[in-house]
């Protein structure tokens, strides 16, 4: 058996399981961001945070669980939040946290690991989710805004990007739709549809390549990788970065890669929708680039460190 | 007319999104493909995709999309963003629809590896346990009540204020007999599921958990049991191993179970098709580790059960 193997056979069937069962997700996630954005004005959020801005940014990393956008969504929204005044550790807080601190990450976290320790998994990746963001906002706190945001960026921004632009989630009195509950309605759709189509353009990728991964790649090669705290962490994580999944559906694909240990897998789902190689690009957008490639390495290290040398513990300790 | 154009396209999309899963769903393929948890899922999306695709595709669109003078819909009326979205979107699907074969090759069933050990596999949390006369607990999906809901249903006598009734139990109003109600065999084996020749109907989960059970290892023990499998073609003609998937939520998460058997003449079964294996297991053991082989009275090509994935 050579080291690869394709075949339109294996991969199809592992690629039409990935999408039958994430698609669903992503469309439910798009839905709701859709109905959020014609229906909740932005400024409703900026308005529950508390004035402290260490406890705005606590609270920051929980608003994803009442404003539910996954990572391809949440640029744009923390891009216009920033505008109309949020504090830029709360925006990098809930740019972090909420593609996993929201109701729908949960879901699926938990379905995807139903079987194996669901309550723990969803928990644990929620909570890492959560003080993962928090650190990096409070550190962001420190720093100056123009060493941060790329110039022009948040007043006037220049978006030369592919046509896969990110949907945002325009406030509905400004998008035209405020007319009547049927028109904001159909806005929703409209708005859910175009987020849909840009997360699923991303994920439809990110299933092919792991259905190419786990069907054509001797896993022999990889069983090795999997043996090492460390070095499973770190390739878990490097899978993500490539992968490039919505975090509304990596936990599934995460949940396939049963050779490797379960703490290894939770980096994979903390870090993939905190930074990967999309994300690189549209958080281009918004930072200057010395920023995200800062801001990469550093939940890199912090997160493989508090999996592959706590986490390890702790799910050992649960017998996993 | 680019609005147009891109606001048609889209609509076709995520409607041939749509009628894709619902055709997977409807001609029962997904089966192959999903946990039956997810199935339902899947149906949902399929309506959802054809609702909004028609929604997208009818609704005027608006041109007032822009927030604080910045224009971020820009590339929402692109075609070329359209077509993207169709050819990697739809075009894989329908693809799929024509050209999946629904199941793993050989190559791939060897690629996984073979689950070593069953008990650490991801079981169905919070199944009901059947407790046999010994006070010994014996897993549902030991007696292959993953397969069969019915199986799995508590017996009578376990239920807290259920009066006992043997002959409601044991005819479901289908005139089949229920594999988990007891009947007047002996204990331990009145709770093995038969088949309609008689025989002991296990599924290879039941053998693998037998190797680390040993009240399982009497029950089976020199009866003559019958197990459906894929063949997959072992060292020589005289073996061969029945395999079966096992999945928690998808295809893509499958893993490989099998139990090695052993035939008096060469098997003539092709590789991955489906075969109804006729024998006795034979457990032997190795340290403190029991090992199961399937001694083959009788080998023959047979249809997929109705789920061909173990759960």
């Amino acid at each position: 058996m050579t080291w690869f193997t394709f075949t339109w056979q294996n991969f199809l069937f592992s690629f039409l399981a990935l999408a039958f069962e994430g698609l669903p997700f992503v469309l439910v996630g798009s839905l709701i961001s859709g109905a959020i954005a014609a229906f909740v004005p932005s400024k409703m959020i900026t308005g529950i945070l508390p004035k402290n801005g260490v406890l705005a940014t606590l609270a920051s990393g929980l608003l994803g669980l009442c404003f539910p956008v996954c990572e391809c969504g949440i640029v744009p929204v923390v891009r216009r939040l920033i505008n109309k005044g949020l504090p830029i550790s709360c925006g990098v807080t809930f740019m972090l946290a909420s593609p996993i601190v929201n109701p729908i990450v949960a879901l699926s976290t938990f379905a995807a690991f139903r079987g194996q320790a669901p309550w723990l998994n969803m928990g644990t990746r929620l909570v890492l989710g959560y003080l993962v963001a928090v650190v990096a906002g409070l550190t962001v706190r420190q720093l100056r805004p123009e060493s941060i945001l790329r110039p022009g960026a948040v007043k006037l921004p220049t978006r030369k990007r592919l046509a896969f632009s990110i949907s945002p989630l325009p406030d509905a009195a400004l998008a035209g739709f405020e007319n009547t509950f049927s028109q904001k309605l159909v806005g929703a759709v409209r708005m859910a549809c175009d987020d849909f189509i840009d997360t699923a353009i991303y994920f439809m990728i990110g299933a092919g390549v792991a259905a190419t991964f786990n069907t054509a790649v001797d896993q022999q090669i990889i069983l090795p990788l999997a043996l090492e705290p460390t070095l499973s962490t770190v390739s878990m994580m490097a899978i993500a970065l490539v992968l490039t999944l919505c975090s509304t559906s990596d936990a599934f694909i995460a949940a396939t890669f049963v050779g490797f240990p379960i703490f290894a897998r939770m980096a994979f789902m903390v870090f993939g929708p905190m930074f990967d190689l999309k994300l690189f690009f549209l958080y281009s957008v918004l930072f200057k680039k010395r920023f995200v490639i800062s801001l990469g390495i550093g939940l890199f290290v912090l997160i493989g460190l508090v999996c592959s040398r706590f986490l390890i513990y702790v799910y050992a300790g649960q017998g996993l | 007319m680019r609005v147009k154009v891109s606001n048609f396209v889209n609509g076709i999309t995520l409607i041939g999104v749509g009628g894709v899963l619902l055709d997977f769903f409807f001609t029962g393929r997904l089966d192959q493909y999903l946990h039956p948890q997810f199935r339902v899922w899947t149906l949902v999306a399929g309506v959802l995709f054809c609702v909004t695709g028609v929604v997208y595709a009818a609704a005027k669109s608006t041109s007032q999309c822009c927030i604080d003078g910045e224009c971020v819909h820009q590339n929402a009326n692109s075609p070329l963003r359209s077509l993207v979205a169709f050819l990697v979107l739809f075009v894989p699907l329908a693809a799929g629809v024509a050209l999946s074969k629904d199941s793993y090759d050989q190559h791939a069933v060897l690629n996984r590896g073979f689950v070593q050990d069953i008990t650490k596999l991801p079981s169905r949390s919070g199944s009901l346990s059947v407790q046999i006369p010994n006070d010994q607990v014996i897993p549902p999906q030991a007696l292959g009540a993953d397969m069969d809901e019915r199986a799995s249903e508590p017996l009578p006598q376990d239920t807290p204020g259920a009066p006992p009734d043997p002959k409601a139990a044991a005819n479901d109003g289908t005139g089949q007999a229920n594999p988990a109600v007891p009947s007047s065999d002996d204990t331990g084996s009145q709770y093995l599921p038969k088949a309609a020749d008689g025989n002991v109907a296990l599924e290879v989960t039941d053998l693998l958990y037998a190797e680390a059970e040993d009240s399982l290892r009497k029950m089976f023990a020199d009866r003559t049991i019958e197990v459906i499998g894929q063949y997959l073609p072992g060292a020589d003609a005289k073996q061969f191993k029945l395999v079966r998937m096992f999945i928690v939520c998808c295809a893509a998460d499958a893993r490989p179970l099998a139990v090695p058997v052993e035939v008096s003449g060469p098997a003539t079964a092709t590789e991955m098709s489906w075969v109804k294996v006729v024998g006795k297991a034979v457990f032997t053991q190795k340290g403190d580790h029991a090992h199961v082989v399937l001694k083959a009275d009788k080998v023959e090509s047979t249809d997929p059960p109705a789920e061909a994935m173990l759960y």
